[in-house]
């Protein structure tokens, strides 16, 4: 196998313990993080335990709509789809992509859609009736943007959003959506979320303001999780 | 800039990237036998196809064997199974569904993307096949990358970290090309993969920004979903600095890149089993190194879903002499798409010949422009043409200037329906191709 030749001779190499550079808005400006493998595995076997609670598992199948400066998000929820055992299709989430989503969605007929954005739906309803397109689909993630549109055609779906450098995922209770509590700190300061590293990641993040309008539950959610949940305004606004 | 980096261990893999041609051979033949063998048992598609041809993996002991025997697959014959059996997959899978570790697709150009059914372990395969072109850019363990725009063939940072660089999430998409001047500026990256909207956003950006600047940390930057016209490229070189490798689809078997010599694109023989024929009423027949001919290709490292003898419809000129830089692997020269020539009342007309008036007109440089016709044959050329609204005082004059540029390249006086550039750009269903022939 040549590719898996050329994977076992990079093995070889003496790679950084680095992943990724992450630049992420706040409300002060563009902020870096770092993001080490270590903190990716991790990251990965938390979106696999909330895509578990969704139900997800072998034999299903999955489509991910994400861009390409997405992957520090889109690398855990890959991971997760792969330890589940559940392939997935791939798409942009730019709305001028949204043929290929129309077209994996139905050749491949996914169990859930991941990344669903607001533009894609967009592209969609020019030649789809989006709601007859999604209901039929267990499980929708969808981008803050995109769930007030999908819910007012009867889809149920479900909040993914990348809040500063952490992955909010709300579980099937959808009272909020879940931010790990073991790798961020997730607050509220005058309607607007901020987000501080916890202290096991290897960069410092102190309480940092995003520009991202919504508030934070405590308390454990009905699913069992004692994560904190974002409610994010974007996701609640009527469509 | 160009040429600024360690040349002395220009190979990832030198035993299989050097390897004399006879052994490269040898091992195709072996994978290509395995590969007959496995898909008549798999593939539903082969196995039908196969039959109707009286081909059976029993009578295939050699690569002539494989080449006299094994018939010829098209696009059309994929989609053609899909649409009669329902099957997304045209019957190409050789394993169960579950047994993929992901579905990508193809850019979707010229109708619905076609599935590459991916199974992989540190890496999607794509990028994976990639790994050596990109050690021979210089790309070395703590580089840094910028994140590239599309994800349509799979995430492509796992191929970057493989080689130990770290990804820099920066969105490279069109209308973000100040912010990437800026990463550019603060990370001082290695390595950026560019499109072609990109690259005219960036024109647009070089008449008030110092790009070669800007770009001096890149050791290099590769552009593929098109081929760079002669300008472009030597506007890329020259004034920003940038040593652009270009790459191109390897006929959906991979991709094929252009190494340090910039002397044609680099098949890793591999992965692939490439063949250079005429096809036409009567049969096929090889085309001589210094010809063009359509390029076929099977792929020999995918048990998902290989193509065997698959038509790609690009027309090039195929090469296994040793490249200049030591590699054995055969190169090849894209001329352009099968079925991309226009056929004016009588008269041939090529895209380059379109492109090089285009080009020329100083509010045109940056070459978008797409022919518009239903049919081959048509009765007059008609050109949907871009121009930078920045620089264009007189649409009707630049017109007129280009409608005789245009005819004294092609012998043919267009129909042009002039648009802002950045409205056609926006017409783009993919992120890695610009449709240079459309419908309407």
């Amino acid at each position: 196998m040549a590719r898996a030749d050329t994977l076992a001779r990079a093995r070889t190499l003496d790679r950084p313990e680095l992943a990724y550079l992450l630049r992420f808005p706040t409300a002060d400006g563009m902020r870096d993080l770092e993001l080490t493998w270590a903190e990716l595995a991790r990251d990965t076997e938390w979106v696999t335990a909330r895509l578990r609670e969704h139900g997800l598992a072998a034999g299903q199948r999955a489509l991910l709509t994400a861009s390409g400066f997405e992957g520090f998000w889109g690398h855990a929820v890959i991971g997760a789809l792969r330890t589940l055992k559940v392939p997935y299709g791939i798409a942009e989430a730019m709305g001028w992509d949204h043929r290929r989503t129309a077209v994996f969605h139905r050749e491949l007929n996914p169990h859930a859609v991941i990344g669903l954005s607001a533009d894609t739906l967009e592209g969609l309803a020019g030649t789809a009736d989006v709601g007859e397109m999604f209901r039929a689909t267990s499980v929708v993630l969808a981008r803050p943007a995109a769930v007030p549109l999908l819910r007012g055609v009867g889809v149920t779906a479900s909040v993914i959003s990348a809040v500063g450098p952490a992955l909010a995922l709300e579980c099937p209770e959808r009272t909020g959506a879940h931010v790990n509590a073991a790798e961020w700190r997730v607050g509220e300061r005058d309607g607007q979320l901020t987000v501080a590293a916890g202290e096991g990641r290897a960069s410092s993040l102190d309480e940092t303001p995003l520009p991202i309008a919504g508030r934070v539950v405590t308390g454990r959610c009905a699913c069992g999780s004692g994560d904190p949940r974002v409610l994010l305004a974007e996701a609640d606004r009527p469509s | 800039m160009v040429g600024d980096r360690d040349t002395a261990d220009r190979y990832f893999e030198p035993q299989v990237e050097t390897m004399p041609r006879e052994q490269l051979r040898a091992r195709q033949e072996k994978k290509v036998l395995e590969l007959v063998e496995y898909v008549y048992a798999n593939s539903a598609f082969y196995r039908e196809l196969w039959d109707e041809h009286g081909a059976h993996p029993r009578d295939i002991r050699s690569l002539e064997d494989f080449r006299a025997r094994i018939p010829f697959i098209t696009k059309d014959m994929i989609r053609a199974y899909r649409a009669r059996t329902g099957d997304p997959f045209a019957g190409l899978l050789c394993v169960p569904v579950e047994e993929l570790t992901s579905v990508s697709s193809s850019s979707g150009t010229t109708g619905d993307p076609e599935f590459f059914a991916e199974i992989w372990q540190d890496a999607p395969p794509l990028v994976t096949a990639q790994v050596r072109d990109l050690w021979e850019l210089g790309l070395r363990p703590g580089d840094r990358v910028l994140s590239p725009p599309g994800t349509f063939r799979n995430f492509m940072d796992a191929g970057f970290q493989a080689l130990g660089a770290v990804v820099i999430e920066v969105d490279t998409w069109m209308g973000n090309m100040p912010g990437v001047v800026e990463a550019l500026r603060t990370y001082r990256p290695a390595y950026l993969q560019m499109m072609y909207p990109q690259m005219v956003e960036l024109e647009h950006l070089a008449e008030k920004t110092d790009l070669r600047e800007a770009f001096s940390s890149l050791k290099g930057a590769s552009c593929a979903g098109q081929p760079l016209s002669r300008k472009m490229r030597e506007r890329i070189r020259d004034d920003w600095g940038i040593d652009v490798y270009e790459y191109t689809s390897a006929a959906d078997t991979g991709t094929a890149w252009e190494c340090r010599e910039h002397d044609g694109f680099h098949l890793w023989e591999d992965t692939v089993f490439a063949e250079c024929v005429e096809v036409d009423e009567h049969g096929w027949h090889d085309v001589p190194e210094s010809d063009l001919g359509e390029l076929v290709a099977t792929d020999l490292d995918n048990r998902a879903a290989p193509l065997i003898r698959y038509r790609s419809e690009d027309l090039v000129r195929l090469s296994r002499d040793t490249c200049g830089c030591g590699r054995t692997h055969a190169r090849m020269w894209v001329a352009g798409r099968r079925g991309d020539e226009t056929v004016v009342q009588g008269r041939s007309v090529v895209l380059r010949d379109v492109w090089q008036a285009v080009e020329d007109q100083p509010e045109t440089v940056a070459g978008v422009f797409q022919i518009v016709r239903d049919r081959r044959e048509v009765d007059e050329l008609r050109l949907r043409v871009g121009y930078d609204p920045h620089l264009t005082g007189d649409v009707d004059a630049l017109a007129g200037r280009l409608s005789e540029a245009v005819r004294e390249r092609t012998g043919v006086k267009p129909v042009l329906d002039m648009r802002p550039e950045e409205d056609l750009l926006k017409t783009m269903t993919s992120v890695a191709k610009f449709p240079r022939v459309v419908k309407r």
